[in-house]
């Protein structure tokens, strides 16, 4: 092979392998798989932040003890992909309670200015979180920016006073660590990961 | 004008030399894949006759098999035809046809090994979202595979095509120039270019476009595929799987056809001449044959079934002008001069009657069936194999046999001139059983079929069995004439 | 030294531009991704380049752009300090400055290769940004993302013209200009 030939050849191995490592091995080409991919990989462990619930409860976002926390972030006038996470929510409720899998659920407002205390009380009469496996809580501003840096939420204001926001279920493993995200409406595999888990 | 003889001579026989090789070369694969397709179309055919017992799974390898391959194969033998000519008229550079055959041998290795080894049976033209549905019979990776060979192929295609356009326009003054079509209105048509130097031109400008587009489908599906999450839309997707198969396999014979304008004149020593109605024709094709296309493609609505009908009629009346100013020039070329009627010509000139009459059964579709146009019977598969096997791969052969015909004409032997009967009778035959089926309303792409509908798949067996052992005396006197030329040089 | 100025002047755009790309993907894009890479391409076209590098700078150049095409690409740009760093330096040093070394010297063939192929994949892109179900960019708006996916059409209708046209006319109709006139024996 001639010269030109063999540096061309060796700069497309190069360049292959380095889109292969920039997308996480052809897995991602989005920053939403990117997110998933990632926290699959690096498993970190979830700070403790304190959310703020009805009747002014406090829930730990680690947990308990052998327990699976799932958490989604939500605004609670959101109303499209909200509405789905959360009939996406009960139906995962009355699978893992059907099932006797030990977890814990929250539904987490990232707007806590907007969201006051009886939004969050429709939001969950509306959805039937009643508080004993799945409740809805909100971010305290103090946590706010470092709670959505953590877990990678991403809302982007769409101009009629809500947002466009990455939706999924977070998974929290008994140690507290951040195992998994998935799609809200992807019971199988979360139910699943849980099992797995518990 | 830049033409062969303002390049040093030495350099230009070399380089001819060089071209003829690799276009025997590629002429002698063509015929041997075709023949090899056609055995799997005999299996599939003596399958649905209820003869040999295949399974299911396996029907539908084969049908991919045979549908890829065979237009592949065709587009190839056409280009090769193609190619060959043209460089009787502008200087090409046969590296860039090196190239071509690479990644084309490259594209069947992935094709075949999708299908063969990889399972997949998504059909040759994979129609969204049949590649990721496969009821786990092939892997992700086969259809990637599948679609990863179809790019290699389209690859290849480019580069032959930008080769030839850019000949062309530097030697015609722009691909305009090689159109000719400032003729049409006025000037002197004696000073418009070679016929296959049109043909050329227009085949360069509506494949580039196709190709692009299959590219664009070819890509958003591999990349469904690997990210589902990325979907595609399917009604967007089948129009440009659509608009990308039917140019390609339609380039195949309009390549192919420039072997019918300068063999003939070998034979009635009489120039075939560009007309004023020739170079109209040819605009006609390059215009509607994808302008058809062009209102889906960017339209999201569902599409109204009118819109099928009209693509239907207008992508097949495309050719018309150009065929019936084929035909009749072929008759009118041939009437009254004293010919020697070898297997050569004898082959040219069927390819020429096949291309004519295999689009009768597409109108015939068209008008009668209007709103049965999606309804899929075995009339789709009679129409395009009497346009392909008695169209296209008859040019082919024809081509075949003047490449290794030597200098003199000579009269057909036994031997060929029963090898030709044989192909156009059971050619004629087993395509006759296509359309009885379709006009039985027997549907397409079924693997078994109930004993009701057996008969026509029956004789259509016996039928392709001729095709097939003609189709062998064929390629086997090809090799033969390819050796004794070798050993006489 | 004009050229110098032209890129100088490209890159300053693509700073004055950040505020628009922040909230519109078809300005991050379509706008400014494009005159960064100008700039660059603008100071290639002058530096001297060994003929047996242009293949490896060619590969070099798609890369770069490839990478930054990706949509988590463009997210990272927005939501990390570094890579928005990053997409400012190598949008002109790696993928401009390498094209312009490389595509005005390539052959003929290799070079309206790369144009069919580039219409390609923004018909692909176009293809996939105004059909996709989810939300591409976690940092844009779902309209707006298919608003993008219109603007790679028009971009691909702009050029395939842009492009065609000396094809079709040739140079017997068009200004030498617009024609890069090569033998190509350094093809493939
Ligand atoms: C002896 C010759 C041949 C035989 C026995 C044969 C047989 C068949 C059969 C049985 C089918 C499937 C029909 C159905 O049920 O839908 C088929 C499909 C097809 N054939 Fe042939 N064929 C022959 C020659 C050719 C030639 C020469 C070409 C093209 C150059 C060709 C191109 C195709 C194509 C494109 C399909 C459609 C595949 C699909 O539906 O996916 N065939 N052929």
């Amino acid at each position: 092979m001639s010269r030109a030939g063999a540096y061309t050849l060796t700069a497309v191995v190069v360049a292959a392998t380095g889109l292969y490592a920039a997308t996480d091995g052809l897995r991602a080409l989005t920053a939403e798989a990117a997110r998933r991919v990632q926290i699959q990989e690096t498993r970190p462990a979830v700070p403790p932040f304190v959310v703020e619930g009805l009747q002014g409860r406090r829930h730990a976002l680690r947990p308990d003890s052998n327990q699976v926390v799932m958490v989604e972030f939500i605004y609670t006038t959101c109303p499209t992909i909200c509405q789905t996470a959360g009939g996406d929510f009960a139906a995962l409720r009355d699978r893992a309670v059907d099932r006797g899998l030990p977890v814990r659920m929250l539904s987490v407002s990232f707007d806590p200015a907007a969201d006051g205390l009886s939004e969050l009380r429709d939001y969950a009469d509306r959805h039937g979180a009643d508080g004993d496996v799945w409740s809805v809580a909100r971010l305290r501003p103090a946590d706010l920016q470092d709670a959505l840096r953590f877990f990678r939420v991403k809302a982007v204001p769409d101009g009629w006073g809500g947002y466009q926001h990455n939706a999924a279920v977070l998974l929290i493993d008994p140690d507290g660590l951040l195992v998994a995200a998935y799609d809200t409406g992807d019971f199988d595999r979360i139910l699943a990961h849980v099992e797995q888990l518990s | 004008m830049r033409t062969l003889s303002q390049i040093p001579d030495n350099a230009a026989q070399q380089s001819a030399t060089k071209t003829a090789a690799v276009i025997k070369l590629s002429i002698g694969l063509s015929g041997v894949v075709f023949l090899l397709m056609m055995i799997f179309g005999l299996i599939m055919r003596a399958a649905q006759a209820g003869w040999v017992d295949l399974d299911n799974a396996l029907f539908y390898q084969l049908l991919t098999a045979h549908g890829a391959g065979m237009v592949g194969t065709a587009t190839f033998s056409g280009a090769a035809i193609m190619w060959y000519f043209l460089a009787r008229h502008v200087a090409l550079n046969a590296t860039v046809y090196i190239a071509f055959l690479g990644l084309f041998l490259l594209g069947v290795v992935l094709v075949l090994g999708s299908i063969f080894i990889g399972g997949f049976g998504g059909a040759w033209n994979f129609l969204f979202p049949l590649p990721a549905l496969s009821g786990g019979i092939w892997e992700v990776g086969a259809a990637v595979a599948f679609c990863l060979g179809y790019i290699s192929i389209g690859v290849g295609f480019l580069l032959y095509y930008l080769e030839v356009g850019y000949k062309i326009a530097r030697a015609y003054g722009g691909l305009l120039g090689g159109l000719g079509w400032r003729f049409v209105w006025h000037g002197d048509v004696s000073r418009a270019p070679p016929p296959t130097v049109i043909a050329a031109a227009s085949v360069t400008i509506f494949n580039s476009i196709g190709i692009i587009f299959g590219a664009i489908v070819l890509v958003a599906t591999i990349v469904n595929l690997l990210f589902p999450e990325f979907a595609i839309d399917a009604l967007m997707a089948k129009n440009a799987i659509l608009f990308f198969g039917h140019v390609f396999i339609n380039a195949s014979i309009y390549m192919a056809v420039t072997a019918v304008y300068e063999v003939i004149p070998e034979y009635t020593g009489k120039p075939w001449k560009v007309s004023r109605v020739f170079v109209i024709a040819w605009a006609v094709v390059v215009i509607f044959v994808q302008g058809v296309y062009f209102h889906h493609l960017l339209q999201d609505v569902n599409m109204p079934k009118w819109s099928m009908v009209v693509g239907q009629v207008m992508s097949y009346g495309s050719s018309v002008v150009l065929i019936a100013v084929t035909v009749y020039s072929t008759a009118v070329y041939l009437k009254g001069a004293a010919i020697k009627w070898d297997l050569s010509l004898r082959l040219l000139v069927l390819g020429v009657i096949g291309w004519g009459v295999g689009t009768i059964p597409a109108f015939i579709d068209g008008m009668v069936a209007v709103n049965k146009i999606m309804h899929n019977t075995m009339w789709v598969p009679g129409h395009f194999h009497t346009y392909l096997l008695l169209g296209e791969v008859a040019m082919a052969f024809g081509f075949a046999a003047w490449l290794v015909r030597g200098r003199a004409i000579r009269e057909t032997s036994a031997l060929d001139r029963f090898a030709f009967g044989a192909y156009v009778a059971g050619g004629g035959g087993f395509v006759l059983m296509f359309l009885w089926s379709g006009a039985s309303s027997i549907p397409r792409r079924w693997a078994v079929h109930y004993a009701q509908w057996q008969l026509q798949s029956q004789l259509a067996t016996v039928f392709a069995t001729v095709v097939v052992l003609a189709t062998a005396l064929l390629v086997a006197g090809y090799l033969r004439g390819l050796l004794r030329r070798g050993t006489e040089q | 030294m004009n050229t110098v100025l032209l890129s100088t002047l490209c890159f300053g755009a693509a700073l004055v531009l950040q505020p628009m790309a922040r909230l519109d993907p078809v300005a991050h894009m379509l706008l400014q991704y494009p005159v960064l890479g100008v700039s660059g391409y603008l100071l290639g076209l002058k530096m001297p380049t060994a003929p047996d590098l242009r293949g490896p700078l060619l590969v070099l150049g798609i890369t770069c752009v490839g990478f930054w095409m990706l949509p988590r690409s463009l997210d990272a740009a927005l939501d990390s300090p570094g890579m928005h760093l990053a997409k400012l330096v190598t949008l002109p040093l790696l993928a401009g400055l390498p094209l312009g070394m490389s595509v005005p010297r390539v052959g003929a063939v290799l070079r309206g290769f790369l144009k069919a192929q580039s219409l390609s994949m923004l018909g692909v892109l176009s293809f996939l940004y105004s059909h996709a179900p989810i939300r591409i960019c976690n940092s844009y708006l779902i309209e707006d993302q298919q608003r993008l996916g219109a603007g790679f059409l028009w971009l691909a209708g702009g050029l395939s013209l842009l492009w065609a046209v000396p094809l079709f006319l040739g140079h017997s109709l068009m200004p030498d200009l617009l024609l890069q006139r090569k033998k190509h024996h350094d093809l493939c």
